[in-house]
């Protein structure tokens, strides 16, 4: 019967084109959209997970370096030092802030960084220096481009100029564009201490266990809040999932209904167009179950070519845009390609029962009307 | 010897009160082994109803079928489809072949659906199809085939699974007087008439009376058995 299923479907080229055509468009929609969204998660944390910095210092409550504020006040950065098993910590401000280059506006993450410290800045330089002082400024290369600007031009941040000192790159996405300035500036526009941080970097002393002074840090430290580098980026990532789960769900549910329309209507015709086949060959002792294994064939078959087609494509279209643009990061998680077999599988099997039903009602004495 | 089909009383009326009509009314007949079984009569008689219901597609709105002495009253949907595949042969006017399937494939998909599969059934398919003088058409589709080698598959098709009865729907009706011919042959010798096989063949083609043992008449749903002989 899967044979007959196979037959049917290559017999008619064009219905079989339409129809793994329709499955892949639909399989491309759904991973695409959900590799811009992981691919803008996966900026989002860009900085916490490039600092090497492996605990991290913030505000008791706070969890989140996105759509969170965070205050810490520097005696409490002072009393985290002498700990046992700091090596040190690097205190950095976090504001937004609209970058302007004449009419052209980003609005960006902004990172107070002192020009002296180790870590806390940009970690991938490409052009220039990467310790802003007061003025100067360190951007992403694809922001320059965007913005129309380069090294030694000036950029607009709060009303005030800066020279653009260095160019990094990973540094700007899809909603995330992160820009480093001088931490004394910054603390002066957010009326903070200029020792004060939103937060610190921890790095431990060489061959001290990270879990432990973690641990051990937070007992100490009750008014801040103390995450590993994992479990922070891991808190971040989950925000920015869930600020874009629902455009997802939404997304999918139309690709899916698109699958099932463009499967369901294809072999619904090309049963209909068969209907006397199908009516034969329960004249000669099909079982309803039979032929409904030949119409889920023809819709598993369609479904499995459109999943493949799918897949390659959404991998080619993520490859390319990633190519034009690079600030548009497309990640398609094979585990993501994974959990859509099954599913598409349900469309595929919900698409096939309208179709089924119309063959289990045929009269199979339909096959001796001339 | 008993009889491989019988029809006892057999009645199919469509639809109901003053709207009714009696397609078929009380006909009855009884074919032995290898008995061929000849039903003529004018267009609109009942023909294809009678057909239908002996090849167990029709339920009678009364009367009582038997395949092989066993009443077929009662049995379930499932249990009557299972009767068709490994007891009837089909043999249908328009030759109903699977569009998709090549020769040899659809004389191989109803032993498939009885449960023979692999190069047992394949090749069984061919032995019929090559008996049949199809043995160098057997990868064609039905598109790349004439009418007369078209019925030849179909033939090849109802012999497939060895059925005890096969029932055909006027099987030249689509057919030039010379191919008819031939497929008649086909009926006289090479469908297993010696080892037993019965055939109930509908047709308005004369020509059948000679390979004919018994010819019945139908007319306005009565079925009429004079002597053998029609009786108009």
């Amino acid at each position: 019967m899967l044979k007959l299923a196979w037959r049917n479907l290559t017999n008619e080229p064009t219905r079989m084109a339409i129809s793994v055509t329709g499955i892949a468009l639909a399989l491309v929609l759904i991973l695409v959209i959900a590799g811009i969204f992981a691919g803008s998660e996966e900026f989002a944390v860009a900085y916490i997970k490039n600092e090497p910095a492996p605990i991290w210092l913030m505000q008791s409550g706070v969890s989140n370096m996105h759509m969170s504020s965070s205050y810490i006040a520097p005696e409490l950065i002072t009393e985290a030092e002498q700990i046992v098993g700091v090596k040190d910590i690097t205190g950095v401000l976090y504001s937004g802030g609209n970058l302007e280059s004449g009419e052209d506006s980003i609005l960006g993450y902004i990172i107070g960084v002192d020009p002296q410290a180790e870590i806390g800045g940009p970690w991938k330089l490409v052009e220039g220096r990467q310790n802003p002082e007061r003025d100067e400024i360190v951007i992403d290369a694809e922001l320059a481009k965007r913005l129309g600007v380069e090294l030694g031009d000036n950029l607009s941040l709060y009303d005030q100029d800066h020279e653009i000192i260095g160019l990094s790159r990973g540094n700007f996405g899809i909603g995330s564009s992160l820009a480093f300035v001088n931490k004394q500036t910054l603390s002066e526009w957010m009326a903070v201490q200029p020792d004060a941080a939103s937060f610190a970097l921890v790095r431990p002393e060489v061959g001290f266990d990270v879990d432990g002074l973690a641990a051990r840090m937070q007992s100490e430290l009750p008014d801040l809040n103390v995450m590993q580098q994992a479990e922070f980026a891991a808190s971040d990532k989950e925000l920015i999932r869930q600020m874009g789960v629902d455009i997802i769900r939404a997304m999918n549910i139309i690709a899916y209904i698109v699958g099932l329309l463009v499967i369901g209507l294809t072999i619904y015709t090309a049963t209909l167009e068969r209907a006397r086949e199908y009516g034969m060959l329960k004249a000669l002792g099909a079982n309803n179950a039979r032929l409904a294994i030949v119409v889920l064939g023809q819709a598993l078959i369609s479904a499995a070519l459109g999943i493949l087609l799918g897949v390659g494509v959404a991998y080619g279209v993520a490859t390319l845009i990633t190519k034009v643009s690079p600030d548009m990061l497309i990640l398609i998680d094979p585990a993501y390609v994974l959990n859509q077999v099954p599913i598409m599988a349900v469309v595929t099997g919900l698409a096939a029962l309208l179709p089924a039903s119309r063959i289990a009602n045929l009269d199979p004495a339909i096959a001796f009307k001339a | 010897m008993s009889a491989i089909f019988e029809m006892e009383s057999v009645s199919k009326t469509y639809g109901k009160g003053h709207v009714a009509v009696n397609a078929v009314d009380h006909a009855s007949m009884k074919i032995e082994p290898g008995e061929i079984v000849l039903i003529m009569g004018p267009s609109g008689s009942g023909k294809t109803t009678l057909l239908s219901m002996a090849g167990l597609l029709l339920k009678p709105t009364e009367g009582r079928l038997l395949i092989d002495g066993e009443a077929i009253n009662g049995k379930s949907e499932s249990q009557i489809a299972d009767l068709r595949l490994h007891t009837l042969g089909f043999i249908f006017q328009a030759y109903n072949l699977l569009s998709a399937l090549n020769a040899r494939e659809n004389v191989e998909i109803v032993m498939n659906m009885a449960g023979k599969r692999g190069k047992a059934a394949s090749q069984r398919a061919t032995d019929i199809l090559d008996k049949l003088g199809l043995g160098n058409r057997k990868h064609h589709l039905p598109a790349d085939l004439s009418g007369g080698e078209k019925q030849r598959v179909a033939i090849a098709r109802a012999l497939a699974n060895d059925p005890q009865l096969v029932l055909a729907d006027e099987p030249t009706g689509n057919l030039d007087s010379k191919t008819g011919e031939e497929v008649m042959e086909l009926f006289c010798h090479g469908m297993g008439r010696e080892q037993g096989r019965s055939m109930i063949i509908v047709t308005h083609n004369p020509e059948f009376e000679r390979i004919a043992d018994r010819v019945l008449w139908l007319e306005d749903g009565h079925l009429s058995n004079g002597n053998g002989r029609r009786q108009h």
